[in-house]
């Protein structure tokens, strides 16, 4: 019992002796860790990363504006082609009789041209006509009215018969309502003239309607907007399609991009054109590098649902922790293996530091 | 200041452990699913502070620490955040 007193109060005097090295070490262990952890903390925040990002790339949904039955589908799924590739053919007879059909109504417009252009020629012919039959009709007026001019003062002294004089009178009449005729006429012939411009008009329209055929034609072949892959391609030739029904998915391969999500609270850190380090998950060993093209600017979000029409949604809450939002930040591809790119794939991405960026 | 600080152990640690040094992404496969590099990090911790814990008890060390519960706690946090700065740090 004593040796066990002894034993007590040795190991006692042992800690108490101890104990001031103890606290010290105690002391930096934990200042250390405080100051390290603040550290870390600033430097996570100054160089931000993601591994919830993904690998991205633009899509055209492959469609003609025109309307018919596949034909030719020389492209298969998963294809890669080259920009300008032949991917599917439509039907084109269709399109080719409408050519055909407006072709020949612009033959007969021309037609008409030619048509309306000899008839304008026979209505300048007429206008000149009448014309002519004015000089005749003023000349016979300025006959007939010198006549009875001569004849006015002879029947006066009775050296003619009045009856000569009368009929002088009447024929100079005559003539002055056939010199107001022939000038209604030579008017009237000079307006019914007219010009080419219907006829014209009516072979411009026919031109576009050959033209909008004709476009209607080349778009029952479809080519390759660009560089790409064939995506979710699911039927054979014999198939109908409707007009601007998308048949297939074109993954564009000029342009690869990693879109990661990044939060609000270290979106300052970042600026467009920041180098950027991407590894897409199947192949997590190979650096990819890239750069910051953008930041997203705007994310839905439950707050502001329904803000389009009526009053906004307010839910009733007491939330004490909000969890920071977080923007899609836009990250373009350097040139990469073709087999670590492929749209959607998982992304961890590292701005500003990483193996890429040294 | 803290930078400068650290790399000369931070660069002794990398040679040391260059053998098992991470390469590429701070994201790891297990069983279908990835999982980020700060949980490796506080495994790593967690074990380095047991071992810890181990080894000065079998030495004798640990009769003359004292709030021992913070001190290996806080060896355990050193040693995860310099594991990060070391292979995942910018």
């Amino acid at each position: 019992m004593a040796d066990l007193v002894r034993t007590v109060a040795y190991e006692k005097s042992l800690s108490l002796h101890h104990q001031p090295v103890g606290l010290a070490v105690a002391a930096v262990c934990i200042l250390g860790a405080i100051g390290l952890g603040v550290y870390v903390s600033r430097q996570d925040s100054a160089y931000p990363s993601s591994d919830s990002g993904s690998i991205d790339a633009e899509v055209v949904h492959m469609a003609s504006t025109v309307g018919g039955r596949l034909i030719a589908l020389p492209v298969h799924v998963n294809q890669a082609v080259k920009k300008g590739d032949v991917l599917y053919r439509l039907d084109p007879e269709p399109y080719a009789l409408a050519v055909r059909q407006a072709e020949a109504n612009l033959a007969l417009a021309a037609a008409e041209v030619e048509n309306q252009k000899r008839l304008l020629a026979v209505k300048t012919a007429n206008a000149a006509v009448a014309q002519d039959q004015t000089t005749r009709a003023q000349t016979n007026h300025d006959l007939a009215a010198r006549t009875v001019e001569r004849l006015r003062p002879l029947a006066g002294h009775a050296y003619i018969p009045w009856q000569q004089y009368d009929q002088a009178r009447v024929a100079l009449n005559d003539a002055t309502v056939s010199l107001a005729q022939s000038h209604q006429q030579a008017s009237a012939a000079q307006t019914a003239i007219g010009d080419l411009k219907s006829s014209l008009a009516a072979q411009q329209a026919a031109q576009a309607m050959l033209d909008q055929a004709r476009y209607a034609l080349r778009q029952t072949t479809v080519l390759a907007p660009t560089d790409g892959y064939v995506t979710s391609l699911r039927v054979k030739e014999g198939e109908i399609l409707a007009p601007s029904q998308v048949l297939f998915t074109l993954i564009a391969n000029d342009a690869w991009y990693a879109s990661a999500n990044i939060r609000e609270i270290t979106l300052g850190a970042i600026t467009p054109g920041d180098c950027a380090t991407v590894y897409s998950m199947i192949d997590r060993h190979t650096p990819i590098r890239g750069h910051v093209e953008s930041i997203g600017w705007g994310v839905a979000s439950l707050d502001s649902a329904g803000l389009a029409r009526g009053l906004p949604l307010v839910p009733r809450e007491m939330d004490w922790v909000h969890v920071a939002q977080r923007f899609p930040v836009r990250i373009r591809l350097a040139p990469a293996d073709p087999r670590l790119l492929r749209l959607g794939a998982t992304a961890t991405v590292e701005i500003r530091h990483g193996e890429a960026c040294h | 200041m803290l930078r400068s600080l650290i790399r000369p152990f931070g660069i002794s640690s990398a040679l040391l452990l260059g053998g098992c040094a991470v390469q590429g992404a701070p994201s790891f496969s297990l069983v279908g699913a990835y999982f980020p590099d700060w949980m490796l990090c506080g495994m790593i911790g967690i074990a380095v502070a047991v071992t810890l814990r181990v080894v000065f008890v079998l030495t004798g060390l640990d009769s003359i620490l004292s709030l021992r519960l913070f001190t290996y706690l806080s060896l355990g946090v050193i040693t995860a955040l310099l594991a990060w700065l070391i292979w995942f740090g910018p």
